[in-house]
């Protein structure tokens, strides 16, 4: 009874949603004060119906009732729990219940701590939120039913593709669920804005906190994705510019043109309408994101949601709610009044060159992920447009960035004076260039471009320790002031240098684990000792073991340094026989000097079998973890600035005081 | 009950919507009034910062005003909200329309007879499951530790007990040991054929093609050879080559069999997309039209000949020799069918219920689809009235 009570309470959302998506424009149109509040009690009954159905579809998967068609297609009696629950969004249909569950959840999030929004723009935003939920909710049930049933019911379910089995990856999905979904709420504000014709202090004060939520959980979902392919995939990589990995990446990366653009919108009332551009490219690019995926458009690792025809219907989604938005723009946008005004050295004109690479490089990462598409769509030639073009085209794009990233925290608000930073700097400069060239001298090797961004990572985690240092006196009085003024900073602030160097370990980790990696891939006999990094590896044979709904091969892997005995690895090849695919496991042994990576192939050869030889792939990364730990300071550094409630303005300094104190109120 | 709590849902999904018309209709937030309200808040909050000594003096007065001067910019704006009768009518219509669309759409789309199972309740199913595999697990030990590598038959076994419970890729490695073994006939390998092709989800590969033409090979009138040989072709393209093979084996059949109605079925999916001519299954199953292959041309017209006695002793006769023959091959289904229908033309109404009732027993062990089953039913039918 369950499954169907759920599908019925999906339609009632789905036509709750429709008198959402009218009732409140017409409202706030005739300044209907109940059409307005409309808006409210229908966020709140979604979020009742649509939270039903999910639980609905989680009771269903948690008791294994294989009546529903999705749980037979992707669980099994003997999968562990938490891989049954988070079956539950592992399937294309599952993940869409999740995707408007997360929308709901957001839009009753606006009409519960929206009370001090203007009513019309609180009805207005919602409104624009349910044309949304309509889309999915309609495709859902359309095209996608996750409670469509079967009778009588197969004995078992067929497993979810063993891939997927996996913390890591059963975080993934909703992470970047609530990053893609949290931009749609920023959407949402930006049509309402249009249509309303006006951005106010409270729009842009809205907006920011929005944008942030959703940056810190695409940033931990890209992180988890990507730890998810270094030890599952077997391949030693943690980024492979895979057209899935990279339309999770565009809405990062304009979302933080967007992160950084609202700043500017809250504190000078300046950037108006160029914030509501990239609301809207940002929400695109994830509307994009979600069609890529979903319509199995794209052949590559992520091969498992493969459907053309529902790709149509997010295609005319994608097309309405783009085309919609843009001409929405086009026409309402020039009406936006301009706010404050600055010099082209200033903090502003740091950010709006931070804005336009960040959206290059979008565009550059959008180019290569489509132009493949593009080109067997005209020609039929498939080609793969691989990460050759993307280091060559994206890397050195990036460089000027992180370059500014270490300065822009300097330059004030509406001028800035430049030469007063230069000099402050001239300590900061001579020390990156000594310990990037320390570091060069311990590895002796790499390449050029290697070299310079080495040189900037570097530069950015001095100038981002400078500018906190500068920010509380360090050296400027006596420690207990400035244990005083750091207790006092804003967490804003924190949440900026945390985050800012949390790139610069990224950039640290990215370079030591692609130019200073150590690789050896052999065809090993047991007893065979390979030489990697420090490390004598010894392949010592292979045992068999069971989990609960596999078995495996299990490689014995003696690790020695010097001599002296540091760890065993055991890399595995799992067999899952009802879902009859097989996975590696890798054996990974972390320091955070570097990681030992280990993963082991199938035989290619029965002889070979019959002599117990193996396909080992050993992998030394130096600095691996450092990728780790600077997503995670990303993503911390953006939840600092989000519990920071305080309400901002950036005002300029007085030209007299110029230079000799930090900038104005964070 | 489930139409009970789903009204209840309705209900409660309207009810969102009704208990507006209870509320206040007025109490709105201008956008000056938030504006001003937040900007107030700033100032405040630059005075606390500046007593917390987090900015300066000079940092306070800059940040002050420019905050003054976005509340001066402000109080342009002016809305004086209102509700009205028609704000009331439409959300009045909203909540009738929600619940009302929703049912009509349940009602389409919904399975509301599909009652949940939990794995946990199905005990008994499950057991029965173990059993089975515990079985099929022993007979795969003995023939894997046979040393002369497993009999025929119980390969064969324990391919089709590994293809019930699912196991498609075990299943076709089990005929394909049987296939193996010596005395393996036509039927082995189009079975290991039928296999492979299930466990590649229908695609044909050359696997499971050289299994079909070994198949063929050994028995040129194994309807399974045929049939997949022609999805092979249909697969390649060649969807003309694909229904000419499957009508000539139709053709060629000598008697109803219940494989005639997969080839039908399929040879009418091909012919839709080759543009050729559909078929049905009385085209080929001559019981569905009530005739037999009964007396040649020849036969009439020497009957013809005969004197009115002469035929109908001749014709008796001959009902009696096909009685006779039934009598020693009582499990002759459409010989029974035949005799029926001879002694209902020569009126002897007993005996034809006799033979249809035979025919009828025999049925129960047939498909339900059989067309057979409709023929005896009617002929019964008729003789009864009589």
């Amino acid at each position: 009874m369950l499954p169907e009570l759920g599908h019925f309470s999906l339609a009632l959302a789905l036509f709750l949603a429709l008198v959402q998506s009218i009732l409140p424009l017409i409202g706030a149109n005739r300044g209907d004060v109940r059409l307005m509040r409309s808006a409210e009690v229908t966020a709140y009954a979604q979020v009742v119906f649509v939270g039903f159905a999910f639980a609905a579809l989680l009771n269903a998967f948690i008791t294994s009732d294989f009546t529903v068609l999705n749980v037979t297609n992707n669980s099994n009696s003997l999968k562990p729990m938490i891989f049954k629950i988070a079956a539950t969004w592992g399937s294309h249909e599952g993940s869409l219940l999740l995707w408007v569950f997360i929308l709901t959840i957001f839009g009753a999030g606006v009409a519960i701590f929206g009370s001090n929004l203007p009513t019309s723009l609180r009805a207005r935003t919602l409104s624009v939120q349910a044309w949304i939920s309509v889309g999915f909710l309609s495709f859902m049930l359309l095209t996608s039913n996750p409670f469509d049933r079967i009778f009588p019911p197969p004995l078992d379910g067929d497993d979810l593709n063993p891939l997927l089995q996996d913390i890591g990856l059963a975080m993934h999905p909703p992470l970047l669920y609530f990053g893609y979904v949290g931009f749609s709420i920023v959407f949402s504000f930006a049509a309402a804005a249009l249509i309303e014709g006006r951005v106010d202090a409270a729009w842009a004060r809205w907006v920011r906190p929005w944008t942030l939520a959703a940056w810190v959980s695409l940033t931990a979902g890209i992180a988890l994705g990507s730890w998810w392919a270094y030890y599952e995939l077997g391949w030693g990589g943690w980024w492979f510019w895979d057209p899935v990995e990279n339309v999770s990446f565009m809405p990062w990366l304009l979302g933080t043109a967007l992160l950084h653009s609202a700043i500017v919108t809250e504190k000078r009332d300046a950037f108006k309408s160029w914030t509501i551009l990239l609301a809207i490219l940002t929400f695109s690019l994830s509307l994009l994101g979600t069609f890529i995926v979903r319509s199995g458009l794209l052949t590559s690792v992520h091969a498992f949601a493969v459907d053309p025809e529902r790709g149509m219907y997010i295609l005319g989604l994608l097309a309405l709610s783009i085309g919609g938005s843009l001409t929405l723009y086009a026409w309402r946008a020039p009406a936006m009044v301009g706010g404050g005004l600055f010099k082209p050295v200033s903090r502003e004109a740091g950010l709006l060159i931070n804005n336009l690479i960040l959206a290059a490089a979008t565009g550059t990462v959008l180019f290569g992920t489509l132009y493949p598409l593009f080109l067997e769509a005209i020609t039929g030639d498939k080609i793969s447009v691989g990460p050759q073009f993307f280091n060559a085209a994206f890397i050195p794009m990036m460089l000027p960035l992180i370059f500014l990233m270490g300065l822009g925290p300097f330059l004030s608000w509406k001028r800035a004076d430049l030469a007063g930073i230069v000099q402050r700097l001239k300590f900061v400069a001579g020390l990156t260039l000594i310990a990037s060239l320390v570091i060069w001298y311990l590895y002796e090797r790499g390449p050029v471009l290697a070299f310079v961004m080495l040189l900037l990572a570097v530069w950015l985690m001095f100038t981002t320790l400078h500018e906190w240092a500068m920010r509380i006196r360090l050296f400027e009085s006596d420690l207990k002031t400035a244990w005083r003024r750091a207790r006092n900073l804003p967490r804003a602030a924190y949440g900026m240098t945390t985050a800012h160097l949390g790139v610069a370990l990224l950039m640290l980790g990215m370079i030591g684990s692609t130019v200073w990696k150590d690789e050896v891939i052999k065809f090993a006999e047991p007893g065979t000792t390979l030489e990697i990094g420090d490390f004598d590896v010894t392949f010592e044979g292979t045992d068999r073991v069971r989990g609960p709904n596999y078995f495996s091969e299990r490689g014995i892997l003696r690790v020695e340094m010097d001599g002296e005995y540091v760890t065993t690895l055991y890399p595995e090849r799992r067999t899952y026989p009802v879902a009859q695919s097989t996975t590696t496991e890798s054996a990974i042994r972390s320091t955070p000097a570097g990681d030992l990576y280990a993963s082991i192939s199938a035989p290619s050869l029965e002889s070979a079998e019959a002599a117990g030889a193996w396909t080992l792939r050993i992998l030394y990364e130096p600095l691996v973890i450092l990728i780790w730990i600077g997503s995670f300071m990303l993503c911390f550094g953006g939840l600092l600035s989000l519990s920071d409630r305080r309400l901002r303005v950036g005002a300029p300094k007085k030209s007299k005081t110029l230079g000799s104190q930090a900038q104005a109120a964070e | 009950m489930i139409w009970g709590v789903m009204i209840a849902m309705a209900v409660a999904a309207s009810a969102f919507l009704f208990v507006l018309l209870l509320g206040k209709s007025d109490g709105s937030v201008s956008p000056a009034h938030a504006t001003l309200a937040i900007l107030n808040d700033q100032l405040s909050e630059v005075s606390r910062d500046e007593k917390r000594g987090l900015i300066s003096a000079n940092e306070a007065r800059a940040a002050s005003q420019e905050i003054k001067r976005r509340i001066l910019a402000q109080g342009r704006y002016h809305t004086v909200p209102q509700s009205g009768k028609f704000g009331n009518i439409a959300i009045v219509i909203a909540a009738l329309f929600v619940p009302i669309s929703a049912a009509t759409y349940y009602n389409y789309a919904g399975s509301p007879d599909i009652a949940s199972v939990a794995f946990a309740d199905r005990q008994e199913e499950i057991e029965e499951r173990r059993r089975i595999e515990d079985l099929t697990r022993r007979l795969a030990e003995q023939l894997l530790a046979d040393p002369n590598g497993g009999a025929l038959e119980g390969w064969m076994l324990l391919g089709q007990t590994y293809a019930r419970l699912g196991r498609r890729a075990d299943a076709a490695d089990a005929y394909e040991q049987a296939s193996l073994k010596e005395g393996a006939d036509s039927v082995v390998y189009s079975m290991l054929a039928e296999a492979l092709i299930v466990a590649e989800q229908g695609v044909i590969t050359p696997k499971a093609e050289r299994a079909i033409d070994q198949a063929i090979l050994l028995d040129p009138r194994n309807p399974a050879g045929t049939y997949y040989k022609a999805l092979a072709f249909h697969q390649n393209g060649q969807g003309k080559m694909a229904y000419d093979m499957l009508v000539e084996r139709l053709e060629t059949a000598d008697d109803f069999a219940p494989w005639m109605e997969t080839f039908v079925v399929r040879a009418n999916i091909i012919a839709a997309e080759v543009g050729a001519e559909p078929i049905s299954l009385a085209q080929f199953a001559p019981m569905m039209a009530g005739g037999a292959p009964g007396p040649t041309r020849e036969d009439v017209e020497a009957v013809g000949e005969m004197s009115a006695d002469e035929q109908n002793e001749f014709i008796r006769s001959m009902v009696a020799r096909l009685a006779d023959r039934l009598a020693e091959e009582p499990d002759d289904l459409d010989g029974w069918m035949r005799l029926g229908n001879a002694y209902k033309v020569l009126n002897e109404v007993d005996q034809a219920i006799d033979a249809y009732e035979k025919a009828q027993d025999l049925l129960e062990g047939t498909s339900s689809q059989d067309p057979r089953r409709a023929a005896v039913a009617q002929a019964l039918s008729e003789l009864g009235d009589q």
